[in-house]
């Protein structure tokens, strides 16, 4: 209840009036004449109850006229809810992320919900959702409690990372489309990695009221964990002290200094057990060397042996393929010979990959089957014989891949052979005395990824480039450019191929690329990306994707894929095994993937390693975070929460319509008590 | 002046008969047969003669025939004369309604002295009087006295104060026969005051008659609230409660009216409550009634 011109109710001060004329004012009271007083009596009547008992009604009404009149102006209002409570969507969400897989805090977690579920008024509509590596909406908006307690029963603990962030964005993008309100109960361990880099992330829109139920009191429990190891996909001699060789990381959350016994397991069998001393709360290296595996697949494990509050984060899954070294085509003009010994140089260098590079003139390159190799490299080739060329293109639509270097000869022809447009200019920073630097640098495609790469721009700001052609990037997606914005590398997707394209060459002409470490790690990750072995082995997080498909190739193009889970299930249906393009690798274990193209792949997963920091976030932060934008905005959000629950219902109308029933009563009223006066006197 | 006439109340009165009156004087000749035996042309009876008897009254006729001595007796038809006092002080006055205490005196009045000179041929007289005799009519059955008293009951203004004494002292002062007397009033004084001024003129022989004039308001006033009241006569005023007027005013009015009507027939004179919005007629067929069951 409340009033929209309050300022009007200085007008109560007329009630004043009345009060003076019936009860304040000296009462004038006409003689009656009489024919004798013989017979009266003298006596006297409180003036004031004497006018109270006559004018008791009409008093009433004037005062009850003035009042609501003034109220009138006032405009008085309630607040009506907009929805009743069977209206309020109760949103449930359950955390079952991998952390939840600790102590009982799943348990808890479904019981507390299954609760909240059953205080749910029947009719009322609700919705249950969990809070894993993804959002994952489990039910609609369904008033079947059975249904509902029935989708809460089957929430099982997932292995992917909680992102309250994503719980945010889900809710903003939800509430464009739900204006009722919403009752979020979210059921989480609240654990603090799970908050996203900006608060405001977190924050729930208006027409959300959050409630939450952290299911982990206290202090986070000491938990040690593998948190990450570094070993090599591909081995191809077990002998080769760079390569075969495995380094984990054993880092302790809320853990005092301790000794533990990590061990390296190949296949189920435990081939190495190393002691680590771990400090408090810190991180110890392990080395495992040499890795002997056998050829073909190895299913490897880092694991800590004593266990921990936390059993189920203490190893850490990859896999090793041993194979032969894979043969890499390097084609290069007939004056060109540095390029191929940097990159081979190079090659050789890379430790995660073992390939065998095989340099030829572009000339000499006729009778070669591309598809011999891992890839294939054109270093500054302007021209390529003809069956080479169809050959190359073949090759890289079945699924090959080349690298084409640009390099000076790049100004003579402007055609680039199999890439399939031309160089639009030459850039030659030397002949105007100076250089170029790679200005921007996507770390995040395969071939320049670095995970922190420092303020030199990851190794790529002090190389200095002196010729580059430009080249239209059309369908190309560019992952480099130099500072001037000359594309500087490009990858196209040619049918299930790719072609990558350095606008600059590989030898030190053109660039000093090849004397700079990064040209190193360059060349590596180049190689086993367009090798493609890094997709065959190794280890990912869980919730990251592995492409089972080029995205230009057509439906149900090369057959089938088959994908066999931790679990020993096919996660994908015969339709998806046809269609699907990538895979989420949504459980921690072992995947095995047989590609449409033949090969095979065994990926090692594990969950995010955030997880298995404990530690909950403050009770400052939940308090924040469940009055999100009540802190945030105080009056514009608390304003829009009250708009999207309530609405205000203007009473003036009724008022005024009271006030002139009040009137006419008064009218009335008054009129017959001046006809008395009248006939008194 | 036909506002005196109206023929329904002259309808309503002479329907009446007169027979009632069985008083001395009568109260209308040709209507009541005088209670006194006198000379009249009306034989009535004979008596037997007695010494000492009249022998002008002997019936020698009788004698010649029978050598009887008797007396032969006439009954006597006597004429009266009819004197109304009408008080017209101030506190006749008032009124709840039309008519006013005054305007029903006069009506009242009016319908006597039409049925005395007009149909009993008596004498009819006026005296209006407040706390002084202010106008006096003497009685008379001259052509045109009717018009005179309605001319005094015309010039008859309520004013001034009630006193009693004075022209009641002025009526015994100008009777010389005897007749019927009629107080028209309000009678705002005590019974007792009111009873020793008339009761003299009932020693004379009159018949004497109160008619006591209220208005309905006065016997059952309502008040709906605390009131100012004022005396029409004195002009005092005082506050009145309704509480009061409800029960102790009601009882003392009460009371006032049964004194009266007790102690004036105490004191062998008539008495009537007539209250204003009784109709006029009615309010003397109830009187003559009366009178009739009194004799």
């Amino acid at each position: 209840m409340g009033f929209l011109n309050p300022w009007f109710l200085g007008g109560l001060a007329a009630l004043g009036v009345p009060v003076f004329v019936h009860l304040l004012r000296k009462h004038v009271t006409p003689p009656r004449p009489v024919s004798s007083l013989m017979f009266f009596e003298r006596g006297t009547q409180s003036s004031t109850r004497h006018r109270q008992l006559r004018y008791l009604l009409l008093f009433s009404l004037r005062v009850a006229l003035i009042l609501l009149a003034v109220l009138a102006f006032a405009s008085p209002f309630f607040r009506r809810a907009n929805a009743d409570a069977n209206a309020r969507l109760l949103l449930i969400v359950v955390d079952n992320s991998f952390s939840m897989r600790a102590g009982t805090r799943f348990a808890d977690a479904k019981q507390q919900a299954l609760a909240a579920l059953a205080a749910k008024p029947h009719g009322q509509k609700a919705q249950i959702m969990t809070l894993g590596g993804e959002l994952e909406v489990l039910t609609q908006p369904i008033a079947d409690d059975e249904q509902l307690r029935a989708a809460l029963a089957n929430v099982e603990p997932g292995d992917g990372r909680a992102n309250f962030g994503e719980l945010g964005r889900y809710l903003r993008t939800m509430s464009e489309s739900v204006r009722s309100p919403i009752d979020l109960e979210l059921f989480s361990d609240m654990q603090r990695s799970a908050m996203p880099a900006n608060f405001a992330d977190m924050a729930m829109p208006p027409n959300v009221k959050l409630a939450l139920h952290p299911v982990a009191r206290g202090n986070a429990l000491p938990n040690w964990t593998v948190e990450s190891v570094d070993a090599p996909a591909e081995l191809a001699d077990p002998k080769d002290p760079k390569r075969s060789r495995v380094a984990a990381v054993i880092a302790g959350f809320e853990t005092p200094a301790t000794s533990k016994n990590v061990s390296l397991l190949v296949n189920g069998k435990v081939i190495a057990t190393r002691k680590a001393d771990i400090p408090a709360n810190g991180r110890a290296t392990v080395d495992f060397a040499p890795l002997d595996v056998a050829y073909g697949f190895n299913r490897c494990q880092v694991r800590i042996d004593n266990g921990d509050a936390f059993p189920n984060d203490d190893a850490s899954v990859f896999s090793v393929l041993r194979s032969d070294p894979q043969r890499v085509l390097f084609v290069h003009a007939a004056n060109d010979t540095r390029s191929a010994l940097y990159f081979g140089a190079a090659l050789d260098a890379a430790a995660h990959a073992s390939f065998v590079l095989q340099s030829v003139a572009a000339e000499q390159a006729t009778d070669l089957d591309p598809s011999k190799f891992a890839f294939v490299v054109l270093s500054d080739t302007t021209s390529l014989p003809s069956i080479f060329e169809h050959a190359l293109a073949a090759y890289v639509a079945k699924g090959g891949s080349v690298l084409i270097a640009l390099g000076t000869s790049a100004a003579h022809h402007e055609h680039i052979p199999l890439w399939g447009g031309e160089a639009r200019d030459i850039r030659d920073y030397a002949r105007s005395g100076g250089s170029a630097t790679a200005g921007s640098v996507d770390f995040g495609y395969p071939a320049l990824e670095q995970a922190q790469p420092g303020r030199d721009n990851g190794g790529w700001a002090e190389v200095k480039f002196f010729y580059a052609a430009a080249v239209d990037p059309a369908q190309a997606r560019v992952a480099a450019r130099l500072n001037d914005g000359t594309p500087l590398l490009l990858e196209k997707q040619v049918g299930e191929g790719r072609i990558v394209l350095l606008s600059s060459g590989l030898d030190n002409l053109t660039n000093d690329l090849p004397l700079h470490p990064v040209f190193v790690a360059f060349v590596d990750r180049v190689a086993r990306y367009l090798s493609g072995s890094e997709q065959l082995s190794g280890a990912r997080l869980v919730d990251s994707f592995v492409q089972l498909r080029a995205a230009s190739a057509g439906l149900d193009a090369g057959g089938s894929i088959e994908v066999i889970d931790p679990d020993s299930r096919r996660p994908l249906s015969l339709t998806e095994a046809r269609t699907a393009q990538s895979l989420r690798l949504a459980r921690a274990g072992f995947y095995q993937i047989h590609f449409a193209n033949g090969r095979d792949a065994v990926i090692g997963v594990n969950p995010d390693r955030r997880e298995s920091d404990l530690q909950p976030m403050s009770s400052d932060l939940l308090q924040l975070w469940s009055g999100s934008f009540a802190g945030a905005a105080p009056q514009s959000a608390g304003a829009n929460v009250d708009d999207a629950q309530y609405r205000n219902v203007n009473l003036w109308w009724w008022v005024m319509l009271i006030a002139l029933f009040a009137a006419m009563a008064e009218t009335a009223w008054a009129s017959g008590y001046m006809g008395t006066q009248r006939e008194d006197a | 002046m036909q506002r005196f006439l109206d023929p329904a109340v002259l309808a309503g009165i002479s329907s009446l008969d007169l027979l009632a009156r069985t008083v001395v004087d009568g109260f209308v000749a040709g209507l009541h047969r005088s209670p006194d035996f006198g000379f009249s042309q009306e034989f009535a009876e004979y008596r037997a003669y007695t010494p000492g008897d009249d022998l002008r009254h002997v019936d020698w006729n009788l004698f010649a025939r029978t050598e009887r001595c008797y007396l032969k007796r006439y009954r006597g038809e006597t004429n009266t004369q009819l004197t109304i006092l009408l008080d017209a002080s101030n506190s006749m006055q008032y009124t709840s309604g039309p008519p006013s205490k005054m305007d029903y005196a006069r009506f009242i009045a009016a319908s006597l002295f039409y049925l005395s000179i007009r149909n009993q041929r008596d004498a009819a007289g006026l005296i209006v009087f407040d706390d002084e005799v202010r106008d006096y009519i003497r009685p008379s059955t001259r052509p045109g006295q009717l018009a005179r008293l309605f001319a005094g009951l015309e010039r008859a203004e309520p004013r001034a104060r009630t006193n009693f004494a004075k022209p009641l002292q002025h009526f015994q002062n100008f009777l010389h026969r005897r007749g019927m007397a009629i107080i028209i009033s309000d009678f705002y004084e005590s019974p007792e005051t009111i009873i020793h001024t008339a009761a003299p003129l009932r020693f004379h022989g009159n018949e004497v008659v109160l008619f006591h004039i209220l208005d309905p308001q006065e016997i059952r006033p309502s008040m709906k609230g605390s009131s100012m009241l004022i005396d029409l006569e004195t002009d005092q005023k005082f506050e009145v409660v309704p509480d009061y007027v409800k029960t102790t005013y009601r009882a003392k009015i009460d009371a006032h009216i049964e004194e009266l009507r007790s102690r004036t027939l105490a004191a062998g004179m008539d008495y009537q409550l007539l209250v204003t919005n009784q109709p006029l007629d009615s309010a003397l067929r109830e009187y003559l009634t009366l009178r009739q069951e009194g004799n």
